[in-house]
């Protein structure tokens, strides 16, 4: 159990800086993902906490402790990594135990905690195997369990599942969890599996392009995203972001030109200005088709639409659209099947669109 | 059965042989295997000659009945008794294995341990230091030789063992072998590792040198080769019968103010060629494969 301090990190690799003023306070037992595209720094951030990479700027503390310092094998953190890592001339036994080998453990307390470790993940049956007669999941458990046998105050996953096959990785994250409730360790997980962060998450940090661009409880950041990077990166299909202008508002509206033809009136409290470029951000869940019984729609808007291409998964089918503008539309229909033709109607209810300024700040209305 | 389909099948009839399953005998296949038959002959002939004369009677091979094979085994192994018994064979097998394997532990050693450091980590002046291990790899040993002899000779280390064997134990090869091979290595263990808590040497001893093992033996057997057949060097370097080397005895052997018959001579020859023989018979599968994965993935 331990509180990790992440203050005013920064890395550069040259002139490439991967990490930007990162600032984060861990709390003790807590299961934070970082999640982000490929190269936003988050495998960065976690090796630089994990202390392989070199600090650039900043300070690491670990329960209070300045740790920028300390060899990695001595800041009480234990790292899995995605290509498991294993020693393969060593029994899953042997590569368990070899921390405590180096750190010269007496026998007994080996065998016990490296026992005690199969246990927990089962591994009992196959600890006399070298890690090429296991197989993926086997693996990756084993090198969980060379984790847990250091007992370390933080555990780091390096994208752990990613090679494993889709129905393993279901099982493997569903483990995870369970893992996390039973020792109630703080883990640090990194993954740019959107449903790995989300289902896993107890905090989830959204990075990008080194920057942390929120970090929050999952479906918080899901619902109340803080700018359009998050918006369009949470959530899948992502979220649709059409450009508008702002033409009038009251204390209560803010009426809009475009995206489609005519103009919409949004309900919003308090908006900060008389015009300019926005964009509103609806979640193809949120809109449906017009006709369909989706319930009455208190303010509803409507926007027409030409079908290109609809995606049906079985037990729901998700639109992709084009607008007049120009600009693409993914909306879902609650059928599995889509019978309509190419014109369509697309109805999302005004109170569910987010608004965004030019620089794609989230413009939240006033409280 | 199969010879019917054989016969069936027209040489010209089967363009790849991939439609045909079995043996297809196409004019290329025979000429193929014909080629490697020759080629097996011309290289185990000597070998088997060399038997042939030593396991039959004195002048029995090239008399005007030559016989292609043993004819006596007696006749050898009192020849063998006769040469272990009245010559300094045994002195030279002892001098000829020390220096072999002295200077397999000392490759292997200075090795690894330059290699671990050029291939998996990164400090000041590596490229340079690379570049000039290469560039002596690429300097015949012709040139080496006298002013090796020179340093020797004033270390006082003529007729001595550390005088064969030290200015021998870097290997240039052997360097850039191991190098290619433990690049190969990955990252991902050697981070493990450190987080393991290892020490700087724990990982060279821990990791590097066990996942190595194919590409040290392979090196280990070359080394032996090497060194066993070295002629050159322990001539120049030792020239006082005790410190003979298995290749300077056999060469005196075969001087030419030698009163020894033929037979003699190949008995002394196929003393010096068996441990060779046995080590690549033993290992042959080693070499291949650790010559085969010393650029590849490990």
């Amino acid at each position: 159990m331990a509180q990790l301090d992440i203050v005013h990190v920064s890395k550069a690799f040259g002139e490439t800086e991967v990490l930007r003023d990162v600032n984060l306070q861990i709390s003790s037992g807590e299961f934070v993902v970082f999640v982000g595209p490929s190269g936003c720094g988050k495998s960065t951030l976690l090796r630089v906490i994990s202390g392989l990479e070199e600090i650039g700027r900043g300070e690491i503390r670990l329960d209070g402790q300045l740790i920028n310092d300390v060899d990695p094998a001595k800041r009480g953190v234990a790292m899995v990594f995605q290509s498991y890592a294993l020693y393969p001339h060593m029994t899953a036994f042997d590569n368990m135990g070899f921390s405590l080998k180096l750190a010269h453990s007496p026998k007994p307390t080996l065998r016990e905690k490296v026992a005690a470790a199969a246990g927990i993940l089962r591994l009992e049956k196959l600890l006399e195997r070298r890690p090429g007669a296991l197989s993926g999941g086997q693996k990756q458990r084993v090198a969980i369990g060379r984790a847990i046998v250091r007992e370390p105050k933080v555990f780091l996953f390096d994208e752990p599942l990613s090679n494993l096959d889709a129905e393993l990785r279901v099982q493997m994250r569903a483990e995870l969890a369970q893992l996390h409730d039973r020792l109630g360790t703080t883990m640090i997980y990194v993954t740019h599996d959107q449903v790995e962060a989300m289902t896993l998450a107890d905090t989830m940090v959204v990075m990008n392009s080194g920057v942390v661009q929120q970090c929050g409880r999952p479906l918080n950041i899901y619902e109340d995203p803080d700018n359009m990077f998050v918006a369009g990166f949470i959530g899948s299909p992502r979220m649709n972001l059409l450009k508008a202008v702002v033409v009038s508002r009251t204390p209560d509206s803010v009426t809009v030109d475009g995206p489609g033809p005519g103009r919409l009136t949004l309900p919003f409290r308090g908006f900060p200005r008389e015009d300019g470029l926005v964009s509103l951000g609806v979640r193809p869940q949120r809109i449906g088709l017009l006709g369909a019984q989706e319930g009455v729609i208190a303010n509803r808007i409507e926007l027409s639409a030409t079908l290109t291409f609809a995606e049906e998964l079985g037990d729901v089918t998700y639109l992709h659209c084009d607008l007049s503008s120009g600009e693409r539309l993914v909306l879902r229909s609650l059928d599995g099947h889509y019978a309509g033709g190419k014109r369509l109607t697309a109805v999302a209810d005004a109170a569910s669109i987010l608004l965004f300024d030019e620089s794609g700040r989230r413009i939240r209305p006033a409280t | 059965m199969s010879g019917a389909s054989v016969a069936n099948i027209e040489p010209t009839a089967a363009p790849s042989g991939s439609f045909v399953r079995g043996p297809a005998l196409s004019v290329w296949t025979i000429l193929k295997w014909a080629i490697a038959f020759c080629a097996v002959i011309v290289a185990v002939f000597p070998i088997w000659w060399m038997v042939n004369v030593v396991f039959a009677h004195p002048g029995e091979p090239v008399s005007i009945n030559p016989r292609l094979y043993p004819t006596s085994l007696t006749a050898g192994f009192e020849k063998i008794r006769m040469i272990l018994a009245e010559t300094d064979y045994l002195r030279a097998y002892y001098v000829s294995l020390a220096y072999s394997l002295l200077t397999i532990a000392g490759v292997l050693l200075i090795g690894s341990m330059a290699a671990f450091e050029f291939a998996l980590f990164e400090f000041p002046g590596k490229r340079l230091m690379f570049a000039v291990v290469m560039v002596s790899l690429m300097v015949p040993t012709a040139v080496t030789i006298v002013p090796t002899y020179l340093l020797t000779a004033k270390l006082g280390w003529l007729n001595t063992m550390q005088g064969l064997v030290v200015p021998g134990l870097a290997s240039a090869f052997g360097l850039f072998m191991l190098i290619q091979f433990m690049r190969t290595l990955p990252r991902e263990m050697l981070e493990a590792a450190r987080l393991d808590g290892a020490t700087h040497f724990q990982l060279y001893l821990h990791f590097a040198l066990p996942l190595s093992r194919n590409a040290l033996v392979t090196l280990a057997i070359l080394t032996f080769m090497r060194t066993w057949g070295n002629f050159a060097w322990p001539l120049i370097v030792a020239p006082n019968p005790e410190m003979y080397t298995v290749g300077q005895v056999v060469g005196l052997f075969n001087s030419p103010y030698s009163h020894q018959t033929v037979d003699v001579v190949m008995t002394a020859n196929l003393l010096a060629a068996l441990p060779p023989l046995i080590f690549f018979l033993i290992f042959q599968r080693k070499i291949v494969e650790g010559i085969a994965m010393s650029g590849s993935k490990g």
